[in-house]
């Protein structure tokens, strides 16, 4: 299809049906953006927005060293966490994918997604609940005489918000790795057995490199949106837990400093684009070298 | 073998923070700990008559039907043309489309709020959450809608114009009908999330709380604890409901339009 | 007959893509009518352009007398029967058929109830309304979009690849019910498919597509006998080729009518103008048809030197305008050769070879056989009659053939 011939009736029909929603996100994701961005470059006192051309946002974030400590903080733990989820979440999608019933792998992915869509915020809580200082593994442990003192390094520290979000996002991490098992033809395995590999090899030569795209997305599907929570951190990490979500969040919604909120925003975006970026590019390398 | 267990584990795991809500919503003690000490009503009892509470309930539901209607209306739309042609820029347009998917929620939350109250300088209601929630939404819906309208043959429609139908006509007689399920699932979908939506919520919120945001206010009070837990115990039951209807037409309209299925909302 | 439908430098872009490339095309009323083609030849986009789905980037359409620009398919007088069917999964039988009947306003129920039975009725579906779609085979199914399509009297039916979904035993005994049908109703169909073996037998006339261009268009049996180009006669059975040389052209020897063998087969039906091929009696041996038609009483021969065979003469009509000089190719069926077993009787010509393959059919043979400077080994068709042998791989034998079956190109 070369770009300069006219369009079809169909292909013009299709456009006209897709410019809604196209200009639904573009008035209130790409504009919005685009705000934030030039908000960033601005300052504000109190209530009055001063929108001369500044870069004062960008080098209070580089100089402070809380901002920089908050950033690395996140970008570390949603390391971790996509780490965590995804690894524990690969045998779960390969169990479904390659030993449930055809019939009943709806029914597991079903059961796997439901806790998913249920209230983000009472699920966050009930962690706290389960790992707290008279929470149900401290006041179990305790009763079955295990322990006499609550354990404290399983609340209000960077541990809790990684276990609480590897649990939020598991979903996430199970359904791209999945779909892209399911994809893969069966025959390739019983043609890497038939030419002599054992069922271990065949995983890691044919199964593996294959699901990896699965797996890079459901890597960027976790990584990504985790940056942006500080509900978990605000409830599970305590002082030494809250990530640049909250700060960013505080900046706006406390200290009424959006200007310094969007360039704390703008950054972090960078930086999670960049790792993304990087990431996908790394992996491809990885993947040619491979083959 | 042992892979189903660590499957089953691996589901225990996911269950466990739902499995404890009833238990500790039926518990007849303020704290939050074992051992249980009795069973009790009083914490459902008190949810009835509190008036913030019910004020929080209906601009949530307020909320969360509008969106589901929007963002399926949006979704169609986008469903639709996905399965109707190729055209130039639609891989980018139909990516741009779905990015509220993966973006983290705090930055759509900021860019609204910059754009709502800094720049244009409008009173923050229900309706700014709504238009938040939409975005979010059709993400979901278009996901789900593709599966509909994608296993739909095209040819079913060329056939109703063929036998002298209407575009119009030739879509609300043989496309709707086919896709119905799908329509259904995906407005069930989008209101549990705009339901259970927190973050987005806490910044665009007006006066009038949502109930996220209003449970969340709640947290921070130890002694409305088992309330909160007898609230989440109706919420996640609400929930697993509404999911279980949307998934069973979902499947259905699978079937209905003649396709496979691959599983999953997503 | 009249035209019905009739199409003028009909050209199809798709971006770069060129679909079709002037097409001048006329059907008549009542006529079975196929479009045969190699997948991706133009034939669907054809169908559809007919029916109205696809805009003609260029070109006119005209149907029944009345230009169709821009007439959407809703309006147009043209019905169609989809590969897939498209039986609409939430209908039961009958309201599918009922479908396009709605929209009459001259229709009302109780008549509109009996045109329905009417339909299914013709279709061998009596009984089967109250029926939803998903409960039907794929035969069923076709008959279901006939009876949808059909209830409607459009003055053209379309039917695109048919067949395709079904299995080989069904797709035999639909191709003899839709022909009856079509012969009932009256009206004219245009059919769409790859298989040639399918248009032969169905249709009246035939027209042979490539890359968008039609390549002849003819009745059954003179695309068969006498494709004007080797892409068709390569689409259309088996045919040898061989080079040869045009030696001259001249008045040429007079042919000899002799009566028909009593096993003569002419496959597909056949129309009236072709009584005279019966009385040619050419190539009977075995039974095998013969693939020419007698040149008329004084018609010029062309003299040709074919490499391999030798000298032959063959009527004016068999060679196309531009092969009538200089170097040529000579086509010839793998069925209008011959192998020559004992008893048989003496062709005009023969030409010693050895068999250097055999497959064996059951009813038939295939052997290919080298021939002594022919540079392809040569395909021959042989029935198995009765008390002949089947040869074997080396063995050297004779070969009889007859210049009246050549085709030229």
């Amino acid at each position: 299809m070369s770009s300069g011939s006219p369009l079809t009736q169909d292909q013009s029909r299709a456009i006209r049906l897709m410019g809604l929603p196209f200009a639904y996100a573009l008035a209130l994701l790409a504009i919005p953006l685009g705000a934030v961005l030039l908000f960033s470059f601005w300052t504000q006192d109190f209530m009055t927005v001063d929108t001369t051309f500044t870069l004062d946002n960008y080098r209070e974030v580089a100089e402070s060293p809380i901002y920089g400590l908050l950033l690395r903080r996140s970008l570390m733990v949603s390391g971790l966490v996509t780490l965590v989820t995804v690894v524990l979440a690969y045998p779960v999608a390969y169990f479904v994918s390659f030993h449930v019933a055809p019939s009943k792998k709806s029914l597991w992915l079903f059961l796997i997604t439901i806790p998913f869509w249920t209230s983000y915020l009472i699920r966050v809580f009930l962690w706290k609940v389960i790992l707290g200082y008279n929470g149900v593994i401290n006041s179990g442990l305790t009763q079955l005489g295990l322990i006499d003192e609550p354990l404290t390094f399983i609340l209000y520290n960077v541990n809790a918000v990684i276990i609480t979000l590897a649990h939020a996002f598991a979903p996430f991490a199970i359904l791209p790795i999945f779909v892209v098992l399911e994809k893969i033809d069966r025959s390739l395995l019983e043609a890497s057995r038939d030419l002599g590999e054992t069922k271990v090899s065949t995983f890691f030569w044919v199964t593996l490199p294959l699901s990896m795209p699965g797996v890079v997305g459901a890597a960027l599907i976790v990584f990504i949106p985790t940056i942006g929570d500080y509900v978990t951190p605000e409830l599970m990490g305590g002082a030494g837990g809250k990530l640049i979500a909250n700060m960013i969040q505080t900046q706006f919604l406390q200290l009424n400093n959006a200007p310094l909120g969007a360039a704390l925003a703008i950054v972090a975006m960078v930086c999670v684009a960049g790792i993304s970026i990087l990431f996908v590019l790394l992996n491809r390398r990885w993947l040619r070298r491979q083959t | 073998m042992s892979l189903r267990v660590y499957a089953i584990a691996y589901l225990i795991f996911l269950y466990a923070p739902i499995v404890l809500l009833p238990i500790f919503a039926f518990n007849d003690a303020t704290i939050i700990a074992f051992p249980l000490s009795g069973v009790t009503t009083e914490w459902f009892g008190a949810l009835v008559g509190n008036r913030s509470l019910q004020s929080a309930l209906v601009n949530s539901l307020i909320i969360a039907g509008c969106t589901a209607v929007f963002a399926t209306l949006l979704g169609i739309c986008a469903a639709r043309a996905g399965a109707m042609a190729d055209y130039p820029g639609k891989r980018g347009i139909t990516g741009f489309v779905m990015l509220p998917l993966v973006l983290p929620e705090i930055i759509v939350a900021v860019s609204l709020l910059v754009i709502l109250r800094q720049v244009l300088g409008l009173d923050l209601g229900n309706w700014t959450i709504i238009l938040a929630h939409v975005l979010i939404c059709t993400p979901f819906s278009i996901a789900i809608l593709n599966g509909a309208f994608g296993n739909l043959d095209p040819s079913m429609e060329e056939a109703a114009l063929d036998l002298g139908c209407s575009r119009w006509e030739a879509f609300r007689l043989v496309t709707l009908p086919l896709v119905m399920p799908g329509i259904i699932s995906s407005l069930l979908i989008s209101f549990t999330i705009s339901l259970d939506e927190f973050i987005i919520a806490f910044f665009l919120t007006g006066a009038n709380p949502t109930l996220p945001v209003y449970i969340w206010g709640l947290l921070r009070f130890p002694a409305q604890l088992p309330i909160v837990m007898a609230l989440g115990t109706i919420l996640v039951g609400l929930s697993i409901i509404l999911l279980t209807i949307a998934e069973i037409f979902r499947r259905r309209g699978i079937t209905r339009s003649g396709g496979q299925d691959t599983g999953g909302f997503l | 007959m009249t035209d019905l439908i009739s199409l003028k430098g009909v050209q199809k872009y798709y971006g770069d893509y060129h679909a079709l490339r002037d097409i001048d095309l006329t059907i008549r009323g009542g006529e079975f009518f196929s479009l045969l083609g190699p997948s991706g030849c133009g034939k669907t986009t054809l169908l559809r352009v007919i029916a109205g789905f696809e805009e003609v980037s260029d070109g006119t359409v005209v149907l029944s007398g009345r230009d169709m620009k821009g007439v959407p398919p809703n309006e147009r007088p043209t019905n169609m029967v989809f590969q897939s069917y498209a039986i609409f999964p939430h209908l039961s039988v009958a309201q599918n058929v009922a479908f396009g009947l709605r929209k009459r306003k001259d229709i009302d129920k109780a008549s509109r109830k009996s045109l329905v039975e009417e339909a299914l009725k013709m279709v061998g579906l009596a009984g089967y309304g109250d029926r939803r779609a998903h409960a039907l085979s794929g035969g069923q199914r076709q008959r279901v979009a006939l009876a949808r399509a059909l209830v409607l009297k459009p003055k053209v039916l379309l039917l695109d690849e048919p067949m395709s979904a079904l299995d080989r035993k069904m797709r035999e005994h639909m191709q003899v019910e839709l022909i009856r049908l079509q012969r009932h109703v009256g009206i004219t169909f245009v059919l769409v498919t790859h298989d040639q073996e399918e248009a032969l037998v169905m249709s009246d006339r035939i027209a042979v597509m490539f890359e968008g261009e039609i390549g002849q268009v003819d009745e059954p049996e003179a695309l068969y006998r006498r494709p004007k180009s080797r892409r068709v006669a390569e689409f259309i059975g088996k045919m040898n080729f061989l080079p040869a040389r045009v030696t001259g052209i001249g008045p040429g020897a007079t042919p000899v009518a002799r009566p028909a063998a009593q096993d003569e087969v002419v496959p597909g039906r056949i129309p009236q103008s072709r009584a005279a091929v019966k009385l040619s009696g050419l190539m009977r041996r075995g039974g095998e048809p013969a693939a020419d038609t007698p040149a008329t009483p004084g018609e010029a021969m062309i003299s040709l030197d074919i490499a391999g065979l030798g000298q032959a003469q063959v009527p004016m009509h068999q060679a196309p305008e531009g092969a009538r000089e200089g170097e040529v190719a000579v086509g010839v069926r793998p069925e209008t050769l011959a192998i020559l077993f004992e008893g048989d009787q003496a062709p005009r010509h023969e030409c010693p070879g050895t068999v250097d393959e055999v497959v064996y059919y059951g009813d038939m043979t295939y052997y290919d056989v080298r021939v002594k400077d022919v540079p392809q080994p040569l395909t021959i068709a042989m029935k198995n009659l009765m008390g002949r042998p089947v040869l074997e791989v080396g063995q050297s034998c004779r070969i009889g053939w007859d210049d009246r079956a050549l085709v030229v190109f």
